[in-house]
């Protein structure tokens, strides 16, 4: 290789300078230009695609949740940003049985398919089965239940165990009623034998044959999905005709947003890029995931993270306020495993508090002398977070009390795949919830079960009272009550568990000023395009 | 008969390792055509630039105001009297973190230079002066590194070996040793033939001495040169690195991490404009030295004086 010292020269300059001068480009970039002005009735969502398909069978991703939310219509649904009330949507009203197994549902009359057919309990049933069956990504949440039909009009859907919260994931997007006849006409099948025969995929990723508000205009998973209000929508017609999802990265939907007037809508805005937009924008958002650390309890893994003092004196060395304003807009000081937006959160002034002297104090009743411990996170930046800076908050907050924490960023794989088999003495991940019901952590998370294993948390190492507050969880068929014992079951968590809950932190849809009903959700959809109107 | 007739000192290896010396030192000075390196003005001041940097890295804590790694509550404060270059998002001194990045970059860009010296110098020399099958291997070797860009091949070494300074430095050594190879080779065959290594021969010189005192000093040069110019290229590929995360592991205070920080949110500028800088200044200052050293040494790039 012949080495040109002017290459060289040229390159090394070039490079050096890009941070520099990156920063005057970005700002001079130019936005996405929005089609704002004459084409009144439509609405703009831009967000950071994540798409794999538009069948409501297999959807799990974020930006498909959106578009099959309104593209097909579930029996129970949330408005706003509520995810605590189902309220009717194809169901007119549900009952549900004392020892919540069984959920009969009486179908609103008069509901139509997107081409003129009519809407019955046939289809309702033909969907929950092929979602249960085809054994796709959100088969889980359904795995437990079995749906027949009364009559035309009646589905009575049974739960394999008591769940007062089948109405919850009967409100999922991934449970939207497609129509019967045309789905198995293009390959659909609800049998049990489903996963292999089903092959619909492909034409449900580019035809919609709901009874939703929007019916699908155009798919092209890597720029846009154009939505088309529905003529044939039983309910009140959207206030826009179409709507537009744009795939665009962050900092872009941040410059679009700052020049945005009118009717557009960007998701995927949080945190500590909140800083800076316009006034004029509004923002909505639900504190909907938590971040927390893991220590393991496994003494062959660590000495020092099994300690029960260690873990106590870790708890007592963080800052969690400091923490939280890292997070910037619509974070704050972690309190208990559930986020702030589920039912079954800890209520505000819970939230976990900083004492440097106790925990210097518990460090030494433990006898450790300045412990170190290797401190695995993923070099990822979730919903606007760079969780390498927490880390190296937390790792500042811990030195401050005598407890040295080695850093170690790793690949997103890598950090899962030690998490996974249980190696890591100290890890920090976010989590955030498939559907809007806490129980599973129960199911993931109590000590012996399956999570909890990866933190070497057995049954045996844990402290009675926390399983049987585990127990007490699952066994409250009541709602109001099932929160009541979560919470308690919480607190129990915070005091012996191997997670400490650093914050909570919110998702946030960003909107123009002339819209209404841009709320975010937690169930999965993050805003219903449907319920958008102009003021 | 004169040019194989031994230095009059020849045995005496204080002697032989002075005159060695001074056969290619002597040329930084200069001949009587041309001025020294460090009386032409943009050398010089890249010399001063450098000499900077290596006294902010040898007296860091005596200039830093802060502790580089200390986080207050005042994120993301502007330049001001107190912090100068301003604070970052854990409001940790910027000022004090570029300073501290020099212990990290300047040292570790020598060390990662002087060990690809040393590796690829060597086996250069042996590649050129054995020839036949050791050449074509090791050429060939030198061929496969070639075949991949620098920073993907670093990248895959610190990423399979885990990131931390130590492979950060060895990856790049990996990656920067075949070009010393190659060009202490070829100056190593130009001089193959030579007369006076035949006459060494002659003189019962065997291969290690003949290495050591004929070829080495007369085939260093270019390597030299080479060596300076990489420097530069070396900071920035740490720094390269760094940025990408397989560098240092935080919260150690080195300049590529430092702008990656930034780059998070770029209406904060200072984050990342002053390490930048920092990487700008020593980068340039070793590719001048470099381009002033070359001429100095390679008359064929030597501008008409």
């Amino acid at each position: 290789m012949s080495v040109s010292p002017r290459r060289l020269r040229a390159g090394a300059l070039a490079l050096a300078t890009l941070a520099i001068i990156s920063t005057t480009a970005c700002t001079a970039g130019g936005g996405g230009g929005n089609a704002n002005g004459g084409a009144a009735t439509t609405l703009t969502v831009n967000t950071s695609f994540v798409l794999k398909t538009l069948d409501p069978g297999r959807v799990y991703e974020a930006t498909g949740l959106t578009a099959v939310h309104a593209l097909y219509d579930t029996l129970v649904t949330f408005e706003g940003s509520d995810v605590g009330t189902p309220v009717p949507a194809l169901a007119e009203s549900y009952e549900a049985s004392a020892d919540a197994t069984t959920f009969t549902f009486k179908l609103r009359s008069g509901v139509t398919f997107s081409d003129g057919s009519p809407l019955t309990a046939d289809d309702v049933v033909f969907s929950l089965n092929r979602l249960k069956n085809i054994k796709g990504s959100p088969a889980v949440t359904v795995s437990e239940l079995s749906v027949s039909k009364t009559d035309d009009s009646t589905v009575v859907v049974t739960s394999a165990t008591p769940n007062p919260n089948v109405p919850v994931v009967l409100a999922m997007p991934s449970t939207g009623v497609i129509n019967a006849k045309v789905a198995q006409e293009n390959g659909a099948k609800d049998g049990e034998d489903a996963a292999q025969g089903d092959t619909a995929q492909q034409y449900l990723d580019t035809n919609s044959i709901g009874s939703g508000p929007y019916v699908l205009k155009s798919y092209d998973p890597s720029a846009q999905v154009v939505l088309e209000a529905n003529p044939n929508y039983w309910g009140d017609k959207p206030q826009f005709d179409r709507v537009v999802l744009r795939n665009m990265d962050v900092q872009t939907q941040k410059l679009t947003m700052q020049r945005a007037e009118a009717a557009e809508i960007s998701l995927d805005i949080s945190g500590k890029l909140l800083d800076g937009l316009p006034e004029s924008l509004q923002t909505s958002g639900v504190q909907d995931t938590v971040y927390f650390l893991f220590l393991n309890a496994d003494p062959a893994v660590s000495a020092v993270t099994s300690n029960a003092k260690f873990n106590q004196a870790l708890r007592a060395a963080i800052d969690y306020q400091g923490i939280a304003a890292l997070y910037g807009e619509g974070a704050a000081p972690g309190a208990g495993l559930v986020a702030p937006a589920f039912p079954g959160t800890l209520p505000e002034g819970e939230a976990s508090t900083r004492d440097v002297a106790k925990a210097k104090a518990l460090l030494a009743e433990a006898g450790l002398d300045n412990p170190t411990v290797t401190f695995n996170y993923p070099a990822i930046t979730y919903k606007g977070v760079d969780l390498g800076t927490v880390a190296t908050k937390v790792q500042g907050d811990a030195a401050e009390a005598g407890i040295t924490l080695e850093l170690n960023p790793q690949p997103l794989t890598t950090f899962l795949d030690e998490m996974r088999g249980g190696k890591s003495p100290l890890g920090f991940t976010p989590q955030s919830l498939n559907y809007p019901v806490a129980d599973s952590l129960i199911n993931n998370m109590a000590p012996g079960q399956a999570t909890a294993l990866r933190s070497g948390w057995t049954v045996q190492r844990a402290d009675p009272a926390v399983v049987a507050a585990g127990e007490q969880v699952t066994e409250t068929l009541d709602l109001a009550a099932r929160a009541t014992a979560m919470q308690e079951w919480q607190r129990l968590m915070n005091q012996s568990s191997p997670y400490i809950v650093l914050a909570s932190n919110s998702s946030t849809v960003v909107a123009t000023a002339d819209l209404t009903g841009a709320d975010y959700s937690a169930a999965g959809w993050q805003v219903d395009v449907a319920a958008v109107g102009r003021r | 008969m004169t040019m194989i007739a031994p230095d009059p000192v020849a045995g005496d290896p204080k002697v032989d390792r002075a005159l060695t010396r001074r056969r290619w030192l002597g040329r930084l000075r200069g001949g009587p055509t041309s001025r020294p390196v460090w009386r032409q003005p943009i050398a010089a001041a890249a010399l001063t630039i450098l000499g900077g940097w290596l006294l902010v890295a040898l007296f860091a804590p005596l200039i830093a105001p802060y502790d580089p790694l200390a986080q207050s509550a005042d994120g993301y404060a502007s330049p001001s009297a107190a912090h100068w270059f301003g604070t970052d998002s854990l409001g940790r001194d910027i000022l004090s973190r570029v300073i501290y990045g020099a212990r990290l970059s300047i040292p570790l860009a020598l060390a990662i230079v002087s060990l690809a010296l040393l590796i690829g110098g060597l086996l250069g020399l042996v590649a050129g002066y054995v020839g036949r099958f050791a050449d074509e291997a090791l050429m060939r070797l030198t061929d496969l590194v070639f075949a991949f860009p620098q920073i993907i091949l670093a990248m895959a070494v610190t990423a399979a070996f885990g990131p931390n300074t130590r492979n950060a430095v060895l990856a790049l050594v990996i990656v920067s040793w075949p070009v010393y190879a190659r060009v202490i080779r070829s100056a190593v065959l130009s001089m193959r033939g030579d007369d006076y290594l035949s006459a060494a021969r002659l003189l019962g010189v065997g291969p290690v001495r003949a290495l050591r005192r004929d070829v080495l000093p007369n085939s260093i040069g270019p390597a030299i040169v080479l060596a300076t110019l990489e420097l530069g290229n070396a900071v920035l590929l740490l720094a390269a690195l760094s940025f990408l995360g397989l560098g240092p592991r935080p919260p150690a205070a080195e300049w590529g991490s430092m702008v990656a920080l930034g780059s998070q949110d770029l209406s904060m500028w200072w984050v990342s404009v002053f390490p930048g800088l920092a990487i700008l200044t020593v980068v340039m200052a070793f590719n001048v030295l470099g381009d002033a050293l070359r001429d100095r040494l390679d008359p064929r790039y030597a501008k008409g004086r």
